[in-house]
């Protein structure tokens, strides 16, 4: 018993509508990384562009009716799983650290004689941010970090 | 216990001392000096032993017979075939190269070999003997210094040095401890490094010397090239053949072993550059007087007794070297002579105690140069006979200047103190003893090393009087062996390998310097010599007179307790006074130095034993030196005696001289200008091009990979999304490319 036999190979505009699928999946995520500073939101984009080359993985191994792409998929997905909570920690360190989800909180790791990166059209923000209560300072404070002030708050 | 055991005792003893004061002066504290005084004092016992076995084997016959014994240690560095003779080289000379095949390749090897020998086992009793002296004296005299246990640690060192020197049996290890002893010389000139004028004092001796050790390194190179071996005895090559050493009975049985001409003069010269170097003499004298920065005792071991010593040991050692070149031999004699005129004339201005004893030394090395440079018999055995009174009665003087410095706060400057007489009397005393000895007072030792000196120049200048026949050259027929060969020094020199080939460089034509050997010289050498003599007693006696007469004054820096110097002080000045007094009376009347002398290898060459003369007192040269000294001491009582120092001196009347001669004749200035300067332009010009040229080319190819960097260094911005943006392009830029090639 083959698989073929099992599984029998799908059309071709099926093929050509799994792939359409997965290209839009890919470039919406494509162009979400590039354009988006929130680390989850990018996080998110990322994970898009993984499910668009799944399901184009997943409109071939229809077309031609092997299982090999589909178990591909799988395995994509498992592993997508873990980076997710790798990649989350990640996140949850760099908002710890900074205070903020804003990628451009870290550009301070450019070299130190290019100019800082500004943003010259800041949004106006409709609702005020809910003040959420803060522990009593200890210690010392830290210096203030001059790339911070500039940056917005609730990206 | 064997002698070549004891030879090895000699040297090791102030070794382990010095080793012992190194790694454990700390904590000996006050009582550091006890390994060096314990290990010099046992040294100085068997340097005594080894010299009566010396005399015993020696002593006896008519004829001196060659004594030396040579105790090989271990082989230092062995290279196999390093050497192979050039058809016409004096190696290959038929009789050098005994039962060898004289044109077979020979081995390059190094032994560290002690030898044995009457100028050895004199000059070991001298170096530990004074040595020993020194050590107790320095006791008291560099007590509670922070220093202490340095000091102790470098006399035992230089005490090895020294003996190692002298014991000695081949020319490099001579070198290497040529060396050392420079070393040790340098670090006790600079023992109180904080003071400048200590520190440049060391740095000056040291690079003065360093043109002497050049002149002896080129030596030892001509002297292996020429004679393809350095050891000074025979030896024992592998296939049981004997090699001649340099200065081996073989060779010196042999009336053609020596090379004369160009290079035999060549090599006489650079020994003698490096006998200048050392013993400071003109023209490198110049750092002798700076050394007085030292510590007292140290200057009265290194720079008056021994270590200065060390050149009249070489060229002595050397002495059928020097007879094949009878050019090299009154260039000697003219240098020493010379050396001491100039000398005792900058000595008779100076108004520094220890620098009038300086040019005192360098003067009194000048002449046993002179003597050295009759090439006779007598002119060898008067040399060392004078380096052993002389190392006596000036480390007499030397002491007492460090005992009258001592108390006088560290004052030297002879017009500041004056009538010490009373308030030292035994310092007094003992300076007056050594005085009267350098002045050459009968019957006090001076005298008769220097009449002896006087003599040996005085024969060679009026040859008849002396009982030779015509020609100065002539040999004298005291050695039957010697007076049937007949080697005249001429024909040794002009023999060496003529007839063997015709290589120009080996073949020894007479040298240009040879003309100077003539009669005419050698009386003005005398001349100069006796002029001298009456300078030294001139000099002398004025430091005497201005330190011990007068009234007494003493400096604000001694106190209010200025008195005679402990008991550990003076003690030395004693025991130094009695050979100072006694020596020359003792070795002269019974002539054992000189017959003991005579028994040493490098005497016993045909060449040298030749010119043996009877030892006759000679009258009338005493007379003329002790007329000499008489003028000086006189000239010395009318300008100084029971006079206040700091008055107006005699010497005023020199006039226009006196500066000249305060100022040292202008040598160092001299030096400044024509050497100092001309370096210093040099290295700035070194220094400009390093920095304006190879300091820019390095530093502009240190900025390649910055500005390299510059332009990659913009794409780091920090921001994510550039970075993914990059990648982005990338990959297009990628899949551009392969949709093209497909």
């Amino acid at each position: 018993m083959t698989p073929t036999a099992l599984f029998a190979a799908a059309p071709l505009p099926l093929l050509q509508n799994g792939l359409m699928v997965g290209a839009i999946l890919f470039s919406l995520g494509l162009v979400g990384i590039l354009t988006r500073r929130n680390l989850i939101v990018m996080f998110l984009s990322a994970e898009l562009m993984l499910q668009g080359i799944s399901v184009s993985l997943v409109a071939w191994s229809r077309y031609h009716g092997d299982f090999g792409g589909q178990v591909l998929v799988v395995f994509v997905l498992s592993v997508a799983a873990c980076e997710a909570a790798v990649a989350l920690v990640f996140v949850l360190q760099a908002f710890t650290r900074t205070g903020r989800l804003d990628s451009a909180a870290w550009q301070s790791l450019r070299e130190a004689s290019l100019a800082r990166s500004v943003d010259h059209e800041i949004p106006a923000i409709d609702a005020p941010l809910p003040i959420f209560p803060r522990l009593t300072p200890a210690g010392v404070s830290p210096e203030p970090d001059a790339d911070a002030a500039l940056q917005r708050e609730h990206v | 216990m064997s002698p070549s055991f004891l030879l090895v005792l000699v040297p090791l003893l102030p070794l382990i001392a010095a080793i012992v004061t190194v790694l454990a002066g700390r904590r000996l504290g006050s009582r550091a000096h006890v390994p060096a005084v314990a290990g010099i004092a046992a040294a100085a016992t068997v340097a005594f032993v080894l010299l009566v076995i010396t005399a015993r084997s020696s002593g006896g016959g008519e004829q001196p017979r060659p004594v030396d014994m040579v105790t090989t240690l271990w082989q230092w560095a062995t290279v196999s075939d390093a050497y192979a003779p050039p058809a016409d080289s004096p190696a290959a000379v038929p009789g050098t190269a005994v039962g060898a095949d004289a044109h077979a390749a020979r081995p390059f090897s190094i032994a560290v070999a002690l030898r044995l020998d009457p100028l050895t086992a004199t000059m070991l009793m001298i170096i530990t003997g004074v040595g020993l002296l020194v050590a107790i004296y320095s006791i008291g005299y560099m007590h509670d210094d922070p220093g202490y246990p340095r000091f102790f640690a470098l006399v035992a060192m230089f005490v090895f040095s020294m003996s190692m020197l002298v014991a000695a049996s081949n020319f490099l290890l001579v070198y290497v401890f040529w060396e050392a002893v420079g070393a040790c010389s340098y670090l006790l000139i600079g023992f109180w490094f904080q003071k400048p004028e200590a520190a440049r004092a060391a740095k000056k001796a040291f690079l003065v010397n360093r043109v002497g050790d050049f002149g002896l390194a080129i030596g030892v190179f001509l002297l292996w090239l020429t004679y393809g071996t350095l050891d000074f005895h025979d030896t024992l090559s592998p296939d049981g053949t004997i090699l001649p050493g340099i200065l081996g009975q073989t060779r010196l049985a042999d009336v053609s072993g020596y090379v004369g001409g160009a290079v035999g003069t060549a090599i006489c010269l650079l020994l003698l550059l490096a006998a200048c170097g050392k013993s400071a003499q003109l023209p490198l004298h110049v750092w002798l007087p700076d050394a007085m920065e030292g510590p007292t005792p140290a200057s009265a071991l290194i720079h008056a007794a021994t270590m200065v010593t060390a050149g009249i040991y070489l060229i002595a050692r050397s002495a059928p070297l020097y007879m094949a070149c009878p050019g090299a031999l009154v260039t000697v004699s003219i240098v020493g002579t010379t050396t001491a005129l100039v000398a005792a004339l900058i000595g008779t201005v100076q108004n520094d105690l220890k620098r009038v004893l300086a040019y005192s030394t360098i003067s009194q090395l000048g002449y046993m140069f002179a003597s050295l440079g009759t090439g006779t018999l007598l002119g060898f055995t008067a040399a060392i006979f004078h380096l052993l009174t002389h190392a006596f009665f000036k480390a007499l003087l030397f002491l007492g200047a460090g005992s009258v410095m001592h108390s006088m706060g560290g004052v030297i400057d002879m017009r500041r103190f004056g009538g010490l007489r009373k308030l030292m009397p035994i310092t007094a005393t003992t300076f007056l003893i050594g005085s009267l000895a350098l002045a050459g007072v009968a019957p006090f030792a001076g005298f008769f090393s220097k009449d002896e000196i006087l003599a040996s120049l005085h024969q060679k200048g009026w040859p008849s009087a002396h009982g030779e026949h015509g020609e100065h050259h002539a040999s004298i027929p005291t050695l039957p062996d010697a007076a049937t060969a007949g080697p005249t020094l001429h024909d040794v020199g002009y023999r060496g390998v003529a007839g063997h080939g015709e290589h120009t460089l080996l073949t020894a034509e007479p040298v240009g310097l040879d003309a100077l050997d003539s009669p005419g010289v050698w009386q003005t050498l005398f001349w100069m010599a006796l002029v001298t003599a009456g300078l030294t007693a001139f000099y002398t006696f004025r430091a005497v007179f201005m330190t011990f007469t007068g009234p007494l004054r003493v400096p604000d820096e001694a106190g209010h307790h200025a008195h005679e110097s402990p008991q550990v002080m003076t003690l030395p000045l004693i025991i130094l006074a009695v050979p100072a007094t006694l020596a020359g009376l003792v070795l002269f009347t019974t002539e054992g130095l000189s017959s003991f002398l005579a028994a040493t290898p490098s005497f016993t060459a045909p060449t040298v034993a030749a010119t043996a003369t009877p030892a006759v007192f000679h009258w009338d040269l005493a007379l003329q030196g002790t007329l000499a000294a008489a003028l000086g001491i006189v000239i010395a009582a009318v300008g100084h005696l029971g006079r206040r120092s700091d008055g107006p001196q005699l010497e005023r009347w020199l006039g226009p001289v006196r500066p000249f001669l305060e100022n040292r004749m202008f040598i160092d200035q001299l030096y400044i200008a024509m050497v100092i300067k001309p370096i210093e332009a040099v290295a700035y010009l070194a220094a400009m091009f390093d920095r304006s040229i190879i300091d820019r080319l390095v530093q502009g190819v240190a900025r390649l990979p910055v500005s390299a960097g510059n332009i990659v260094r913009r794409l780091q911005s920090g921001l994510v999304q550039r970075y993914a943006l990059a990648g982005v392009v990338g990959v297009l830029a990628i899949i551009v490319l392969l949709a093209w090639r497909l």
